[in-house]
């Protein structure tokens, strides 16, 4: 399974577009063979060769599942940002080569649905915009509520609504206009899949009502793309492999792991999928669990921990890797 | 003889209230009416508001008794329903599934082909498991789906039967949630007339 990401694909970028301030939007093109095909919501992890270190950061792909003579992302320059959005802003100019990992769709629409309701908030609209073109091809009903701060720095609304007219409605925190989270999920047909992409808080706002309001976790799904959480710097060491190695502030562990030249799994980088879990053999100190993934007992128990997003505040902390 | 052993038959278990559930909607056929009267009773020591959000649907034959009868019209819920026939029923829960809401659960007991009959419906509304729970109580008869002539045969109680195309079929445990019915094939393919000793095996 761990041949999945050192399986890169060299790409090259062939055009940047400044969408907004703050959003690039790039188109890579593969520089062997045909891309591989993927389904609206996948993401694919760009691998970012900076002068001091490695980063990994997951992009949605936006174009259309039915096109692959390229993929398309959009980053946001996040501020102040850990490296990596810096680096695509900065570094990443038309003719500048990447590597990608295949892509993984962890936030796919659900085939059953008999209706589909869309919830973006920013940046959060990128994966919505590929499952739009599968959307269309359908007969299932669906709607969009893409919400940006204000219309110049929604970057997508006015293709959003030349697509999608009829199915979709715009807001602007600008305008004081926000989406009525309960009064959407209060007036659902049986059978409806909800969907988000946005800051935490609008997540963490639609998982609580929907919950409120009765609706099944297997009906609501989320994704979120949250540069791991930065803390204290700790030394760790991997006990199979022998290896000692110290995780930087702003460094993940995952991060480390690799830097100290292991190849670690790892699928979403988000802690939402799990496949980064690994052992823990001991620690002097606390885990500090930032994943979502791990139940409150998992996490209580202290046995296993998240690289991509998760910590620990101690001195030393020893992995069964 | 019967073909047991196959995974697909249904498990179901003892129905609880979903408090987290904002709608609920009971149906039950006959003794069915049992564990809706436990719910009810859950309902209202733990969450006594759910009531007055909650249906209860049943069709009524000679095995409910006039105790049961009674105690689900002295119960204080939003709506009660007692249907003649288990088609009716069918017919006004898809119609109601078509206008329910998302937070609505759906509860379902009674004997085992009401349940299949229930479940495909739900199924078809892309309820998910956890917005369906189903209690199996009364006849174990199967709806037994001949697979040679696709007919459907209610009630069966016997290992063996006699399909409407002539062929002697055996039931097998292997079950269709599309269909709402076991598979029956033909006992006697290979040796014409051996048939084995018919048992009544559904009760």
């Amino acid at each position: 399974m761990s041949q999945s990401h050192a399986d890169t694909i060299p790409v090259r970028v062939v055009a940047v577009e400044e969408v907004t301030p703050q959003i690039k939007h790039f188109t890579l093109q593969s520089l062997a063979g045909e891309l591989p095909a993927f389904s609206g919501g996948s993401h694919i992890i760009v691998v970012m060769r900076g002068a001091q270190r490695v980063y990994r950061n997951p992009y949605s792909l936006m174009s259309s599942p039915n096109e692959l003579e390229n993929y398309q992302i959009s980053v946001l320059r996040v501020d102040p940002s850990r490296g990596g959005s810096a680096f695509m802003h900065e570094q990443v100019r038309v003719g500048t080569e990447l590597e990608i990992a295949h892509p993984v769709n962890l936030f796919g629409l659900a085939k059953l649905a008999r209706k589909h309701l869309l919830l973006a908030g920013g940046i959060g609209i990128t994966p919505f915009l590929a499952q739009l073109h599968d959307l269309r091809m359908s007969e299932v009903p669906y709607e969009l509520h893409y919400a940006t701060r204000s219309p110049q720095h929604g970057a997508y609304c006015q293709l959003i609504s030349r697509l999608e007219p009829q199915r979709s409605r715009l807001y602007h925190d600008s305008n004081r206009h926000f989406i009525d989270i309960d009064g959407l999920l209060s007036q659902q047909p049986l059978g409806t899949h909800v969907y988000v992409c946005g800051p935490a808080g609008m997540i963490t706002r639609v998982l609580d009502s929907a919950r409120t309001l009765g609706w099944p976790d297997s009906h609501v799904h989320y994704e979120r793309f949250a540069a791991p959480p930065t803390g204290a710097a700790f030394d760790v060491r991997l006990q199979k492999s022998g290896i000692d190695l110290h995780v930087l502030p702003d460094q993940s562990l995952l991060e480390a792991i690799e830097a100290a030249g292991v190849d670690a799994p790892y699928l979403c980088r988000g802690g939402v999928c799990g496949f980064c879990r690994a052992e823990v053999l001991s620690v002097d100190g606390e885990l500090v669990h930032n994943d979502h993934f791990l139940s409150n007992d998992e996490k209580a128990s202290g046995k296993s921990i998240m690289p991509c997003v998760s910590r620990a505040r101690c001195s030393t902390l020893v992995l069964n890797l | 003889m019967l073909i047991t052993g196959i995974r697909s038959k249904p498990v179901y278990a003892p129905l609880q209230v979903d408090l987290q559930g904002r709608y609920h909607l009971m149906v039950g056929h006959g003794v069915g009416a049992t564990p809706l009267l436990r719910l009810l009773s859950d309902f209202r020591t733990t969450q006594p508001d759910a009531l007055t959000r909650t249906r209860v649907w049943y069709v009524a034959d000679a095995q409910v008794s006039q105790g049961s009868a009674d105690a689900l019209r002295a119960t204080n819920i939003a709506e009660l329903r007692s249907f003649t026939g288990v088609d009716v029923l069918l017919a006004d829960l898809t119609a109601a599934l078509d206008q329910a809401l998302m937070g609505t659960r759906l509860y379902v007991s009674g004997p085992e082909s009401f349940m299949g009959l229930v479940m495909r419906i739900a199924q078809q509304f892309n309820l998910a498991p956890d917005e369906v729970r189903a209690e199996e109580c009364g006849t174990m008869a199967r709806r037994v789906h001949c697979i040679h002539c696709r007919a459907t045969i209610e009630n069966v109680r016997t290992n063996i039967v006699e399909c409407s195309c002539g062929r002697w079929i055996v039931v097998r445990d292997h079950y269709s949630r599309r269909l709402a019915a076991y598979m029956g094939v033909m006992v006697d393919a290979e040796a014409p007339g051996e048939r084995p000793e018919i048992k009544e095996v559904f009760l």
